[in-house]
């Protein structure tokens, strides 16, 4: 490779000397949001490493039952590993149940999954999103270690610092005073999805190129792109 | 265990073709105390006869229907302590299982699993066969199951069965009572006959175990539930 910015890691230690870090950041930003009877998930789809650009095209989003999406940003390869052994035990669950893992279950397991890496973490962000066994949206924010919460709403990766307090203050009319949250909408989700990444990209330029937007209904899913700036 | 020593297993083919210890085992099963279940149309029973040798035996201290996880239970023939193990190794794999899903374990599941342990006790080295059969018995989501596990590690679904003394006769005469009608209550009523037909001396809820499991769950009878099942019989 050209000369490029050292990594984080390099230089941690001892600044005279190069340290080798297992762990890099792919950047990436995840959004998810919940109402009564569907769930919407986005990711933007610019993959990177310090000022240079790996993709454009690197969706962040990976579908796991009918009715339950994965969100994972950070560690690509991380990512990408991660992704692969739940992909396995999903498969081994329902040949052994002869059903589909219900919602529920794969946060459990993720939960577990991520934990038994306890001192050698997934260095992954995740938002797991389904329709929950009464149809209801859900969706569940973890950290690297397997800490797991169940959610209405949330954002991960490079820019949650920008839009998870944008989030607060939209749906749940945080930190505002004689505000009523509005009623959670498939209209309202997308406006808020669609301009808290045009900001976030405004300001992290690890976020960028598009935004890749799925929706989860009982009827189905479906996906919606949008260009953002690419610089 | 003795497995460091044995590196053979000690469940050998006979030149015909049978796994002579698990036959006897089998045998042993079949002299054990009689066991029963039936699956009704809302629930299903388990009941076992607890004869005691001795009459200053504490009856109340010996239990012999046991709760895996609030919707299975489990009863058995043959040896008690075979079968206490087996009691521990399943509410384990229950909670394990429960704690990667947070759901119950489905019956079926946990039959598999329990039914995989005893089958690696015919083909591990230096232990020998279970010497129990197995009656569990569950209720998942909307439906009642009831399954059989044999030494061997094979395991039947069954719509009503008996174990132990006398089993040939039991089932023969479930044959005749069954019918897929039954609800839980009769299920209980026709499960303490098939004990009876195999009992010597006066039956009381001194000497004999139910459990049912039903959309409520699994419980054990308390010994005055057991004396007025009784009662419509006499």
């Amino acid at each position: 490779m050209a000369t490029e910015v050292m990594e984080v890691g390099d230089y941690m230690r001892d600044p005279r000397k190069h340290h080798f870090s297992p762990y890099m950041d792919n950047g990436g930003t995840t959004v998810a949001i919940a109402g009564d009877d569907f769930v919407m998930v986005a990711s933007d789809l610019r993959l990177s490493r310090g000022f240079n650009i790996f993709s454009r095209e690197q969706s962040k989003i990976f579908g796991l039952t009918p009715k339950t999406m994965l969100a994972s940003t950070g560690c690509w390869a991380d990512v990408l590993t991660l992704n692969k052994v739940l992909q396995a035990r999903l498969t081994m669950y329902s040949h052994e149940h002869h059903d589909v893992m219900s919602t529920t279950a794969v946060a459990q397991l993720l939960s577990t999954m991520l934990y038994w890496r306890r001192f050698f973490p997934y260095y992954v962000s995740n938002i797991l999103v389904g329709l929950d066994e009464e149809g209801k949206g859900v969706v569940y924010h973890y950290d690297p270690v397997g800490h797991m919460e169940k959610l209405t709403y949330s954002a991960a990766g490079a820019s949650v610092s920008q839009i998870q307090p944008l989030l607060d203050n939209q749906i749940d009319a945080l930190n505002m005073k004689n505000v009523t949250p509005p009623k959670m909408t498939k209209e309202l989700a997308h406006q808020l999805i669609h301009d808290a990444f045009i900001s976030a990209a405004e300001r992290d330029i690890n976020t960028g190129d598009g935004v890749i937007i799925h929706t989860i209904t009982k009827e189905g899913t479906s996906e919606e792109k949008i260009k953002l700036r690419r610089d | 265990m003795a497995t460091e020593r044995y590196s053979f297993s000690l469940t050998t083919f006979s030149p015909s073709g049978k796994l002579v210890q698990i036959e006897y085992a089998l045998a042993a099963v079949a002299a054990g105390a009689p066991a029963v279940g039936i699956k009704a149309k809302d629930g299903v029973v388990l009941a076992s006869e607890k004869k005691h040798k001795s009459i200053l035996v504490e009856e109340h201290s010996i239990i012999k229907v046991e709760t895996i996880t609030d919707h299975i239970g489990m009863v058995y023939s043959g040896m008690g302590p075979d079968y206490r193990l087996l009691v521990r190794q399943a509410r384990k794999v229950a909670q394990q299982y429960f704690r990667t899903y947070l759901e119950p374990i489905p019956t079926t599941q946990l039959v598999q699993r329990l039914a995989a342990v005893m089958q690696e006790y015919t083909q591990s080295g230096g232990v020998r066969p279970f010497g129990v059969s197995l009656l569990i018995c569950g209720w998942d989501i909307d439906r009642p199951y009831l399954f059989q596990c044999d030494p061997s590690g094979a395991y039947f679904p069954w719509k009503a069965t008996a174990m132990g003394k006398n089993f040939i006769n039991g089932r023969t005469f479930l044959e005749k009572r069954y019918n897929e009608d039954l609800e839980l209550d009769d299920a209980v009523h026709t499960a303490i006959l098939t004990l009876k037909e195999s009992f010597e001396g006066q039956m009381s809820s001194d000497n004999i175990e139910i459990g049912i499991c039903n959309s409520s769950g699994f419980r054990r009878l308390t010994p005055a539930e057991v004396q007025d099942y009784l009662a419509n019989i006499a």
